[in-house]
């Protein structure tokens, strides 16, 4: 196998949250926790996930714009490469590592591109000076071959070369993209970093910026890692994508083969998102409940159990698997106190008899709230429900908190899932695919119907 | 061909280039070398060779002797020259934008050739003028066109009719009790002013944007250590500092300027300060450190410039207060008796205000337009030099 160009391997980065007269800290935003991913030269790596996942933290930590809190960024372009680990197990390619002149040569190999081109240029310069400004910062003193270099390669993004005077706010959204690239490429670098580099962008020129950087990527050999939330801008011009969810990579695979079979569910929801032209496709979108949890305090286990729409159920349950999910769901509120049984009463007062308004209304107000309909499927459960639902309208929250986890308990939880390998090159962190499960493949119908 | 692919980014030598420590000065800077070197080395030969009595050109026959304020103020002229003068000469696109602007606020361009013509008779009015002196037998002449009653001019200049002596073209604006011209005062004031002005806003900005910006970029004890001392400055009883020093040491004009321009620039800093935050998350602040610009490069070239339009208001704002107090001191009889300044003038006429007000308002009214023109100037400033108005009004 080649040597990856960018090689990413367990990347953390924490924001201490600091409280009191003397900023101790109190804990830590997890913003990126434990990431790993290659890039090879010349290909596109696509990073996808909601915002806040943590993408553009994984950007900005793995070009050094911010210290990552740990792990290990090797990066193997410019004239790096082949190079071995030293006798104590750092790599002189490992960028968290790099010197102040080290770090400085780096910057003419990776470059980035950011998301809103109404802020990526300095208002007061004209934007040839903004761009020429890196090649004096890197010692070039010839103002005439600075120009002559920047004016080419403005006409290389396909604007003119009488723009170099002109001013940002004399451009659109789509032009100012278009300099943004040509200010990423001016040092002539190995890998880009492009966040979100077309979601302020309108559809059509946004496949015209897309198409352009296609271009100069064939071009010049550049390796990219593309970050997105929009799955149809990454299933255009990614080779592999990365699927990102709080902080941690889900899935990791060939674009094809995730868009085709994803692996992870929280994929499956991803891609059930993007709107399809046929009028005839049967409307599947699979909708996640609940918020995205704090990186602060992440869920235990997997991170996604908390909205996963397969979420695995306990091994002697038998239950339609979207009940599961509510009954989960409701389980998360009661725990979180976030149940008011008041509030229930109070809607209940207001739309019929008001007097009724005995705790058995009360508890189908609640069921219905969480459309848990009686009775469930399962015996079990349905008895379950019942008694954590009296206890919580008999106001003892806690009983029915105890109740509750007690029964309904799925290891999604507590066990925190491992890669496991489908094809060559494609991976996933789920549960449904560790080895004991045997039918374990979404897609496959292993869920309980 | 060569040049061509010399001429392509993809075509750099970068490790050559990244080798060579070539330096790349620009015009301003050259300029401002060119002509701050010698001016250094003057001052450094009259500050250690000539005798503290001779004059500074005494040694080639010129009786011209230069004060220590005089070599700051021809400093700040150059800076104002080589870095906002030559700037906007060098950008004429810019330039033409901000004057469109400009324009728009009549009193503001009215303002500016007052304060141009000011400024123009600050620099060369006492080259061309003898120094007001002292001449008892010319006291109290009226300005040219009025009259005053005969009996409060000792030795009147001009035709006496009527018992009421008649101003001459000789003293167009009158004269002192001690016999000045009123006219010539005031443009000696109008140096005074000038230094005042120039030398005062430089200190303010260089303090200011420093603090501010390292207090920024810093970040931690240093931020909060510096900020402290920038509550401790605007809150600083200014004004009882300066009779302090003026009881111990005696103050002329410079120490007048030290003192007060050295608490007053509490607020450009805080200003700096809060602008450099909110820009250093600015996406071209990142695209340049991601380009291995260090901090000194991204502050001089991006943050500055960026906070300048305030910046410039605000010192435009300033000023006036610097010539009010300076005004107010003389006034008080406390102001620096050695130099000609408006507030001089003011204060010999205020014993003859009953027969004699020119001496009073002739100085009076020209610091109140000046007063008056550097507000509306800053007014204007504030809206040409906005880049949020300037991206609205272009769109």
């Amino acid at each position: 196998m080649t040597e990856p160009l960018l090689s990413v391997r367990d990347l953390k980065k924490h924001y201490p949250i600091k409280k009191g007269l003397l900023n101790r800290q109190v804990g830590a935003a997890r913003a990126v926790d434990g990431v790993s991913f290659d890039i090879a030269p010349g290909e596109t790596l696509g990073l996808v996930g909601e915002s806040g996942c943590g993408k553009s933290t994984v950007a900005t930590s793995a070009i050094r714009l911010e210290e990552p809190t740990a792990g290990e960024v090797l990066f193997n372009g410019g004239d790096r490469r082949g190079a071995t680990r030293n006798d104590d197990g750092t790599h002189p390619n490992d960028v968290t590592r790099f010197d102040k002149g080290e770090l400085k040569a780096f910057r003419r190999d990776a470059q980035m591109i950011f998301q809103d081109p109404s802020s990526s240029f300095d208002p007061r310069m004209t934007v040839g000076a903004t761009i020429a400004e890196l090649l004096s910062i890197h010692g070039m003193t010839d103002r005439g071959r600075r120009r002559r270099i920047v004016e080419d390669l403005i006409e290389r993004v396909d604007l003119s070369a009488s723009d170099y005077d002109r001013y940002p706010h004399e451009f659109s959204g789509g032009q100012k993209q278009r300099l943004a690239l040509a200010r990423a490429l001016v040092l002539d670098p190995d890998l880009i970093i492009a966040d979100e580099p077309v979601s302020a962008l309108d559809v059509s020129v946004k496949a015209e910026v897309l198409s352009l950087i296609d271009d100069l990527q064939a071009e010049f050999g550049l390796s990219l890692l593309f970050i997105s939330h929009d799955m149809s801008v990454i299933r255009e011009i990614c080779d592999r994508v990365a699927v990102m969810y709080l902080g941690e990579i889900v899935e990791l695979g060939p674009t094809e083969e995730v868009f085709h079979g994803p692996e992870h569910p929280y994929t499956e929801a991803l891609l059930s998102s993007i709107p399809t032209p046929d009028p005839r496709a049967t409307l599947d979108e699979i909708e996640l409940t609940g918020t995205v949890p704090s990186p602060t305090d992440p869920p235990s286990g997997c991170r996604f159990h908390t909205r996963c729409h397969r979420v695995i159920q306990p091994e002697d349950m038998e239950m339609d698997q979207a009940e599961w999910r509510r009954l989960l769901t409701l389980r998360k509120r009661i725990e979180s106190r976030e149940v008011d049984v008041e509030q229930a009463t109070e809607n209940l007062a207001l739309d019929d008899e008001p007097d009724d308004l005995s705790d058995e209304a009360i508890k189908s107000q609640l069921r219905s709230e969480f459309e848990l309909e009686a009775p469930l499927d399962s015996a079990t459960a349905e008895a379950t429900l019942e008694t954590a639902l009296d206890r919580l309208v008999s106001g003892d929250a806690d009983g029915a908190e105890e109740v509750l986890s007690s029964s309904f308990t799925t290891p999604c939880e507590t066990t925190h899932p491992e890669f496991v390998d489908h094809d060559a090159d494609h991976k996933s962190a789920c549960l449904l695919h560790v080895d004991d499960r045997p039918d374990s493949r979404i897609g496959v119908e292993n869920v309980p119907q | 061909m060569a040049t061509e692919n010399q001429d392509r980014f993809d075509r750099v030598d970068w490790d050559e280039i990244a080798a060579s420590r070539g330096r790349d000065l620009s015009v301003n800077t050259l300029g401002m070398l060119a002509f701050a070197v010698p001016l250094a080395l003057l001052g450094l030969y009259d500050w250690r060779l000539v005798d503290e009595r001779e004059a500074t050109f005494g040694a080639i026959g010129y009786d011209i002797d230069i004060t220590s304020l005089e070599y700051l103020f021809v400093f700040t002229l150059l800076l104002f020259a080589f870095y906002l003068v030559l700037p906007l000469y060098q950008n004429p696109r810019r330039t033409k934008h901000y004057w469109t602007e400009f324009k728009r606020n009549r009193p503001a361009v009215v303002s500016l050739v007052w304060l141009a013509i000011v400024f123009v008779g600050g620099l060369i009015g006492p080259l061309l003028m003898n120094a007001p002196q002292q001449d008892i037998l010319i006291s109290h002449q009226p300005p040219v066109y009025l009259s005053v009653d005969q009996a409060n001019v000792a030795n009147c200049v001009g035709e006496i009719a009527n018992g009421r002596c008649h101003g001459t073209w000789e003293y167009p604006l009158g004269t002192t009790n001690g016999g000045r011209d009123v006219l010539t005062g005031i443009v000696y004031g109008m140096t005074t002013t000038m230094q005042i002005a120039f030398i005062a806003t430089t200190i303010v900005a260089v303090v200011g944007i420093s603090v501010g910006t390292v207090s920024a970029y810093a970040g931690g004890w240093v931020d909060e250590v510096l900020m402290r001392i920038t509550d401790v400055v605007l809150s600083f009883p200014t004004f009882l500092m300066f009779l302090l020093i003026l009881y111990i040491y005696g103050a002329g004009i410079g120490m007048f300027i030290l003192v007060f321009s050295g608490f007053a620039w509490g607020g450009t800093a805080r200003y700096v300060r809060s602008k450099a935050l909110s820009i250093s998350e600015e996406e071209y602040i990142k695209a340049c450190r991601i380009s291995g610009a260090n901090t000194y490069g991204v502050v001089r070239r991006h943050v500055v410039p960026n906070t300048a339009s305030s910046i410039i208001t605000q010192l435009t704002l300033l000023i006036p207060g610097f010539l009010l107090f300076e005004a107010q001191l003389a006034f008080l009889g406390i102001g620096d008796t050695e130099v000609p300044t408006w507030g001089q003038l003011i204060s010999a006429g205020r014993s003859d205000l009953a027969f004699a007000p020119w001496i009073v308002l002739a100085p009076g009214i020209v610091l109140f337009l000046t007063i008056l023109a550097f507000n509306f100037l800053g007014d204007a400033l504030l809206d040409a030099l906005n880049p949020e108005a300037q991206a609205e009004t272009d769109q």
